[in-house]
């Protein structure tokens, strides 16, 4: 197929799929339903290293959990979850809530939306973690 | 000798039919309610992927036929094009597929190839575009050598080659839940390769098959899909960024920083680029082999079940 067909093809059939699913309303993140699902996700990453506690975001999009080997954060990826332990994270303080960043080339950012009260006692013990 | 055999360059003009049975089965998951899901970033990079890997085959495919066609100068072979020739080449490329997909998945430069394929955690027609852009640094470029050796021209193995892809495109699916028996008993399909694509420890490393499951059955690869136990799609670890050029480069920048960490010898250093994925010289990380056998340890039950059967 010349590239002058196939260019504007793919182009079009990219956008137009990607317009279409979020009209559908396919674009929202999941949420976490309670602490039993932050822990479950947190465990299908880390299935050796259970949570000892979480600490779930009032939003439910976002939690923070601790466990034998040290403090992660769970989060949404679209439709779906992962999580990262903070072992060299950098915390910064942003009018929706923090940000984190990892010396992670898969998971470099991770911005979580919380409110003021929240952003203090999430943000407390990660920023002696940084 | 025939050097100007030219095949239609069958990838590219499958493009259309690609974006066609997407809608088709977006549209049958929307109405149904079942059958798969999708989400729009998700969908998006995989479609990303996928014209980077037509983007990258017009770049850097000249590197793999240049070595096709300097084979082809040195072989007094020549099998031509009729229609059994056709045939047999696409059989014996499939072969050539399964171990070139078993190596990608044992060998972590081949897996750093690879690995973009996996690392949705969906499982729709989108998933099967999300191709590597950096194959031709992986050289398995040399599996197809006995193929043109043998005196298939490399005009006809790529278009088998372009012939596989495209089959494997229709099983990257949930909305078809099983084949007919005997379809289920040769060919690769949609249950098959769900289990391919599964994260769970039964899944991991099985079913490599590109369009004859008869290899996995022949080479001991094979696991069926367990009605009780349903694929978990992604990567062991699965990504925190849905961007394109990070899903691509991601294993191939955890290799240089593995392998210029300080303190190594030259062989720990050589083993995280040709060691199974999850090889760690301080054995910190987990093997899939260590996975499998975790999971033994904790369910014991499972051992001899599908999945479980490869002596420890």
């Amino acid at each position: 197929m010349p590239l002058s067909i196939l260019v504007p093809l793919v182009t079009v059939g990219i956008l137009g799929i990607a317009l279409l699913l979020h009209l559908l309303g396919l674009s929202r993140p999941v949420a976490l339903s309670d602490e039993s699902a932050a822990r479950d996700a947190w465990l299908s990453e880390f299935p050796d290293d259970a949570p000892l506690r979480v600490l779930l975001s009032r939003n439910r999009m976002a939690a923070l959990v601790e466990t034998p080997k040290g403090r992660g954060v769970v989060w949404p990826m679209g439709a779906d979850t992962t999580a990262r332990y903070l072992t060299g994270a950098r915390i910064t303080r942003r009018a929706e809530g923090l940000r984190i960043s990892l010396p992670d080339y898969t998971a470099p950012r991770i911005d979580l939306v919380l409110d003021e009260a929240e952003t203090g006692v999430w943000a407390a013990p990660e920023e002696q973690d940084a | 000798m025939s050097d100007q055999i030219t095949f239609p360059d069958v990838v590219n003009w499958a493009v259309p039919f690609f974006i066609a049975a997407i809608l088709i089965e977006l549209l049958w998951i929307v109405l149904k309610g079942r059958g798969g899901r999708y989400e729009t970033r998700d969908a998006v990079t995989s479609l990303i992927l996928g014209a980077g890997s037509v983007a990258s085959g017009v770049l850097l495919g000249f590197i793999a036929y240049g070595f096709f066609m300097a084979l082809w100068a040195i072989t007094p072979l020549d099998l031509g094009t009729s229609w059994w020739v056709i045939a047999l080449c696409f059989v014996l490329d499939d072969l050539r597929y399964y171990w070139v997909h078993r190596f990608g998945h044992r060998i972590r430069w081949v897996w750093a190839s690879h690995v973009n394929h996996h690392s949705s955690q969906h499982y729709n027609l989108t998933t099967a575009l999300r191709q590597t852009w950096t194959g031709t640094f992986t050289f398995m470029m040399v599996v197809r050598a006995p193929l043109i050796l043998l005196g298939f021209h490399p005009a006809l193995v790529l278009f088998c080659g372009g012939l596989n892809l495209i089959y494997q495109f229709w099983i990257h699916t949930e909305a078809i839940g099983r084949m007919p028996r005997w379809f289920e008993a040769v060919m690769n399909t949609p249950s098959h390769h769900r289990v391919h694509h599964g994260r769970n420890p039964r899944y991991l490393d099985a079913n490599y098959a590109g369009v004859f499951i008869i290899w996995d059955k022949m080479f001991g690869t094979f696991v069926p899909e367990l009605d009780h136990e349903k694929p978990d799609y992604g990567l062991v670890h699965n990504l925190g960024t849905f961007n394109p050029i990070r899903v691509v480069f991601h294993e191939w920048v955890g290799i240089l920083r593995d392998v210029i960490q300080p303190g190594l010898t030259w062989r720990e250093r050589l083993m995280y680029c040709v060691a199974p994925p999850g090889w760690s010289h301080d054995a910190s990380r987990d093997t899939s082999a260590d996975i499998k056998r975790k999971h033994l340890a904790k369910h014991p039950s499972d051992r001899g079940s599908p999945g479980f059967t490869a002596p420890e």
